[in-house]
C-alpha cells in the first residue's frame, strides 16, 4: 500500500517537474501583457505587443491540464504514454477541468499504456508496432471513452453544482460572499475547482461588476505569500515547520505569488495537503471578505501585485491581501506539526559535517 | 569498486546537482571511481560513456521522479533512492552498497 502511495507520488512530481517551467513561463507572459494593456486576442489583425504577450500566456495556461496528463502518463508508462496522456489533457480542457481532470487523465492514460505494453502479447512481426501505433491508439481509444462518457460527467457535474451554489448565494452578504469567493478561488490554488469562482468573476467583470474580481487577483496571492510569512514567522518562533526542500520551493513560490501565481504552492501543499489547504483557503477567505465589505474593484483580471495600484481602492486592497496573509501564515505556524532537526533536514550544503546522522538502508537493495 | 550514478530531482535545479556533490564527495573520501550523470530542469548533463556504464561495479540511481535512459543500465546491479537519503548519508550508502556487494 505504502509502495502505491509513493508510486503515485513520484508520477505526480516527475509531472510538476515538467509542468513548472511552463507555467512560470505562461504567468508572467500574462502578467507583462496585462500591464502593458494586452488582452486575449483571436484575430491577428488586431494583434498588438501587448496582446501578443497576454494571450501567448493563456495559450500556454491552457497546455496545463496536457502537461499534467502527459507528463504523469510518461511517468507511469514511459513514452508509449505521452502521446494519449496530452489527448486525455485536452479532453480535460474540452471539460473545463484544469488540474483536476488533467491528474485523472494522466494516471487513466498510464496505467491502460502500462497495462497494454506488459499484459498484451503480440507476434514477433507485431513488437516494432506496439509503442508506435498498438499503445498509444488503443490507450487513447479505452481512455478516451472512459474519460468522455465516464469520468467526464461526475467532473461536469461537479463544476456545475459549484457554479450554481455560488450564482444562487444571496448577494447582500458580503462578506460571506467575499470568503466563499475567495475560500474556493484558492482551495486547489489555481486548479479546476478555483477556475469556477475566476471564472464566474471574469464573468461579472464583463457586466461591469468588479469587486469579485478584485478578490480574485487578491485571494491568489494569498497562499504563497501565506507561506512565506509562514517559514519567516516559524524562524522567529524558532519551530521548524518546512523542510528544506521546502524552504527552496518557497522561495520559488513567493516571487511567483506576488506575479498571483498559486501553483507555486503546490510541491509544499502536496506534503500535508489538509493542513497547508485548510490555512490556506481560510486566509484567502479573509481577504476576499475584507475586500469585498470594503468595496475594493478591479478592472484587470490578473497581473498581481503589479495591478494593486490600478485597483479602485488599492489601500483597502493591501490591507486585505495582508490580513489574509498573516491570517494564512498564523494557522499554519499554529497547526502544522514541529519538524526535528533531521526531519528537515534535506541538506545544509555549505556545513559538510564529518559525522552523518544514522540511517534506516535495510530496505536498500538490488533491483 | 567502480560507481555510475544518475541524479534527479523534481525542480531540476537545486537537490539534482547537491546529490552529485555529496556522491562525488563521499566516493573520493571512501576511494571509489565514481561518475555522476544529472538530469535536471535543463537536462542531461555529464552523459555517463556506454564505457563507464560497462566497467562499472554498480549503477546507484538518486532520483524523485521518472528519467531517462534507465535501459542503458539492464542487466547491471541497480540501487534506487531518494535525492534526500544521499544528500544525508552518502557514505553510509556507499559502505552498505559495498558490503552487499562483497555478500
Amino acid at each position: 500500500m505504502k509502495k502505491i502511495f509513493a508510486d503515485i507520488k513520484k508520477h505526480l512530481l516527475t509531472a510538476i517537474s515538467y509542468m513548472l517551467p511552463l507555467v512560470v513561463a505562461s504567468g508572467l507572459l500574462i502578467a507583462i501583457g496585462n500591464l502593458m494593456g494586452g488582452e486575449v486576442v483571436t484575430d491577428l489583425s488586431q494583434m498588438t505587443v501587448p496582446s501578443a504577450f497576454t494571450s501567448l500566456g493563456v495559450l500556454g495556461m491552457g497546455l496545463l491540464p496536457s502537461f499534467i496528463a502527459g507528463y504523469i502518463a510518461y511517468s507511469i508508462a514511459d513514452r508509449p504514454g505521452i502521446a494519449p496522456g496530452f489527448l486525455m489533457g485536452q479532453i480535460a480542457s474540452f471539460l473545463g477541468a484544469g488540474f483536476l481532470g488533467g491528474m485523472i487523465g494522466g494516471f487513466v492514460a498510464g496505467y491502460i499504456a502500462k497495462a497494454i505494453r506488459d499484459h498484451l502479447k503480440v507476434p514477433k512481426w507485431a513488437e516494432a508496432l506496439m509503442p508506435m501505433m498498438i499503445i498509444p491508439t488503443l490507450t487513447a481509444i479505452i481512455g478516451g471513452l472512459l474519460m468522455y462518457f465516464v469520468l467526464g460527467g461526475p467532473i461536469t457535474a461537479m463544476t456545475n453544482g459549484l457554479n450554481n451554489f455560488i450564482t444562487g448565494l444571496d448577494q447582500s452578504q458580503k462578506s460571506l460572499y467575499g470568503f466563499i469567493i475567495g475560500f474556493i478561488g484558492c482551495i486547489d490554488y489555481g486548479g479546476a475547482i478555483s477556475k469556477v469562482p475566476n471564472l464566474i468573476c471574469d464573468g461579472l467583470l464583463l457586466e461591469g461588476i468588479i469587486e469579485p474580481e478584485a478578490i480574485k487577483v487578491l485571494a491568489a496571492m494569498v497562499p504563497p505569500l501565506g507561506v512565506t510569512l509562514a517559514w519567516v514567522i516559524s524562524k522567529v518562533v524558532k519551530k521548524r515547520i518546512f523542510t528544506n526542500q521546502e524552504v527552496e520551493n518557497i522561495k520559488v513560490a513567493f516571487p511567483m505569488g506576488l506575479c498571483m501565481i498559486s501553483e507555486g504552492v503546490i510541491p509544499i501543499a502536496m506534503n500535508d495537503l489538509l493542513r497547508t489547504v485548510c490555512a490556506t483557503s481560510i486566509g484567502c477567505g479573509v481577504c476576499g471578505a475584507i475586500s469585498f465589505t470594503l468595496g475594493v474593484g478591479s478592472n484587470v483580471p490578473s497581473g498581481g501585485v503589479f495591478v494593486i495600484p490600478a485597483m479602485t481602492k488599492p489601500l483597502a486592497a493591501v490591507i486585505a491581501l495582508a490580513v489574509g496573509s498573516i491570517v494564512t501564515a498564523l494557522i499554519l505556524v499554529l497547526i502544522k506539526k514541529p519538524l526535528t532537526e533531521e526531519q528537515a533536514e534535506g541538506i545544509q550544503e555549505e556545513v559538510e559535517e564529518e559525522v552523518e546522522e544514522e540511517v534506516d538502508l535495510s530496505g536498500i537493495s538490488f533491483e | 569498486m567502480k560507481i555510475v550514478a544518475v541524479a534527479a530531482c523534481t525542480s531540476g535545479i537545486a537537490h539534482t546537482y547537491i546529490a552529485k556533490e555529496k556522491l562525488i564527495r563521499a566516493a573520493e573520501a571512501l576511494g571509489h571511481e565514481i561518475h555522476v550523470e544529472t538530469q535536471g530542469t535543463i537536462g542531461t548533463e555529464d552523459e555517463l560513456t556506454p564505457e563507464q556504464i560497462q566497467e562499472a561495479d554498480v549503477v546507484i540511481l538518486a532520483v524523485d521522479i521518472q528519467i531517462t535512459g534507465t535501459e542503458r543500465f539492464k542487466g547491471k546491479k541497480t540501487v534506487k533512492v531518494g535525492t534526500s537519503l544521499v544528500t544525508k548519508a552518502p557514505k553510509q550508502l556507499l559502505q552498505k552498497i559495498e558490503s552487499e556487494l562483497n555478500k
